[in-house]
């Protein structure tokens, strides 16, 4: 028996899914969800084995839910963009459903789904933000607080700091550890507001104060906030090139 | 420059070649005994300062812009450039040979023989010159017709698009699906309504200006379809004012984007009820109107996707000639869209 959660914002799109899946007996619809928050909790509590997935969703996207998840299940999405095709395979998505959705299409989707055991079947979901999903830089980071999902607006943020497998967000509002590199980061993020310091430092130039020297070929940035971060050599030059020096 | 030489310069060398044939036989012709050394010397300043001329030449009639007197352009310059080469061939030949009073007394008789000669060298090298560059530019409008033509194409195809709008029919489409199986009756009214849409996206085009009363119908249909695909969530509240409003014009696709981005951002930024108000005035022969939607800042939707408010703009700014007549706003969670449009 598999546990799937039907997650799409039109109420229709849900139900013509869940009437498809009516003729699957193993498979049991537990829950259905309009948007990716109520996903998220819905997952955590009902742990289930395969996700019917919208990706342009209210608040956050399909691939940013995915994102949030410890051990995403399996997922299919279901969506009328095309672009988005190639992304899904490459983060090993059982299928990709194009709306309109038809039976046939369904059927093969859940053979594909009986074939393969539906565990671990997406591996590569923390380099999901590495490429981009949108075109132009993202404004926002989607991180986990407590078992909720947080959006942190690019402009709140004071600077990011890598910390092993993950990264440190650090707003006003206290900071976030998301599993990710910084480096991957940095690729998202609009190289025009915000520049690499130093190898563990992100940070947007507006918190910029001031810059002073720190030893032999290394300088100290003070933050707006208060924050005293290394920079080093590259970055003092990559600091100087934004702020045309 | 060097390109188009080595390119076309397959004719040059042909006035060339006659040309440095002419000063070497312009000794044997009138009859006089001349030095070796005095002859190549001829020859030789002769053929540096004419490649150097023709150097000058292409690089000149290339630079001149029009085709309007461009042969008479060249014909001078050619004229002026055999003049000068005539000046320094001599002056060089003066310094170099100083000595040979025969050879000397040969070119001063050959004087005005010379000055043909490298008239009517240059000239023929400036001629050929201006041939291939109008040969150029003809190939050059050719290409720039063809992209003209791709352009316009595109426009055609955003057009078809706009008019089309694949995610919203794909959207719609599944609805449909959904309801054959759900509420059959409900998917034969869904059908006819996106029929509607789909007719009256079919017959406008992008340039006319449409009734706006014509235009509401139009929304009206759109947002009968987007009701139905969001269910109860989508609440739109439209009210018009100001006198005669109804006899507004309004260019085609302008406010039904507008108001697909507005529902996109409100549905994307709430899960709630969300409500889009329509605000159509007419004042001072300018048509607003005002789109306000609900909006979170943080929730922004994924760009990319059609959000085109700044085509609109642009299309506004090429139609009106005036680049304020959209102005947008976000205040305290509203997001607010104003269109004027000059009557």
């Amino acid at each position: 028996m598999y546990k799937v959660i039907v997650i799409d914002d039109e109420p229709l799109a849900r139900s013509l899914i869940i009437k498809l899946l009516q003729s699957y007996p193993n498979f049991e619809v537990v829950d259905e969800c309009p948007d990716g928050f109520e996903a998220f909790k819905s997952i955590q509590k009902h742990n289930p084995d395969l996700l019917f997935l919208d990706i342009q969703m209210p608040r956050i996207n399909g691939f940013e839910l995915l994102e949030m998840l410890d051990k995403p299940p399996a997922v299919i999405f279901t969506t009328a963009f095309d672009e988005y095709a190639l992304k899904a395979f490459e983060i090993h998505a059982v299928d990709y459903l194009l709306k309109p959705v038809t039976r046939e299409r369904f059927d093969k989707a859940i053979q594909k789904c009986q074939h393969q055991a539906l565990s671990n079947n997406i591996e590569a979901v923390s380099n999901l933000i590495e490429d981009q999903v949108y075109e132009g830089y993202q404004h926002r980071i989607v991180v986990k607080d407590r078992g909720n999902i947080r959006i942190i607006p690019a402009e709140e943020i004071h600077y990011i700091e890598a910390n092993d497998d993950y990264v440190k967000i650090v707003t006003k509002e206290g900071s976030f550890l998301k599993k990710n590199t910084l480096t991957n980061i940095e690729k998202i993020l609009d190289p025009n507001l915000f520049v690499r310091v130093h190898r563990s430092y992100l940070m947007p130039i507006s918190q910029l104060q001031s810059i002073e020297p720190y030893e032999k070929n290394s300088h100290i940035a003070l933050l707006h906030c208060g924050m005293k971060i290394s920079v080093s050599q590259a970055g003092m030059t990559r600091l100087k090139s934004l702020l045309r020096l | 420059m060097l390109k188009s030489f080595v390119k076309y310069g397959r004719l040059i060398p042909l006035p060339i070649l006659l040309f440095i044939f002419g000063i070497a036989t312009l000794p044997f012709s009138s009859g006089i005994d001349a030095t070796w050394k005095s002859l190549s010397i001829d020859i030789g300043i002769h053929l540096i300062l004419v490649v150097i001329a023709s150097f000058f030449l292409e690089w000149r009639i290339r630079r001149y812009p029009t085709k309007v007197l461009a042969t008479a352009h060249a014909t001078l310059l050619a004229f002026i450039s055999a003049i000068l080469l005539f000046v320094i061939a001599d002056l060089f030949l003066c310094t170099l040979i100083f000595n040979d009073k025969i050879y000397l007394a040969h070119i001063d008789d050959t004087e005005s023989m010379r000055l043909i000669m490298s008239w009517l060298c240059l000239g023929w090298v400036a001629h050929i010159t201006v041939l291939r560059k109008h040969q150029d530019d003809n190939q050059k409008e050719i290409e720039l017709h063809q992209h003209a033509v791709i352009s316009l194409r595109e426009a055609e195809l955003f057009r078809l698009r706009q008019q089309l709008q694949p995610h919203f029919l794909y959207n719609s489409l599944n609805s449909i699906n959904a309801l054959i199986q759900l509420d059959p009756e409900k998917a034969q009214e869904m059908v006819g309504k996106l029929s509607d849409f789909l007719r009256l996206s079919v017959k406008r085009d992008v340039e006319e200006s449409i009734n706006i009363q014509e235009e509401l119908n139009y929304i009206e249909s759109y947002l009968a379809i987007e009701s139905v695909r969001f269910g109860n969530r989508l609440k739109i509240e439209s009210v018009q004012s100001g006198e005669d409003w109804e006899k507004a014009k309004i260019p085609a696709f302008i406010l039904q984007p507008i108001l697909e981005n507005a529902i996109k951002f409100g549905l994307y930024g709430n899960t709630g009820e969300v409500v889009i108000k329509i605000n159509i005035n007419l004042r001072d022969k300018l048509l607003h109107v005002h789109i306000e939607n609900p909006f979170d800042a943080t929730t922004q939707p994924p760009r990319g996707t059609g959000f085109g408010l700044e085509g609109i703009s642009r299309r506004l700014t090429i139609i009106f000639a005036r680049a304020d007549l959209l102005e947008i706003k976000k205040q305290d969670n509203i997001f607010s869209t104003i269109v004027k449009i000059p009557q």
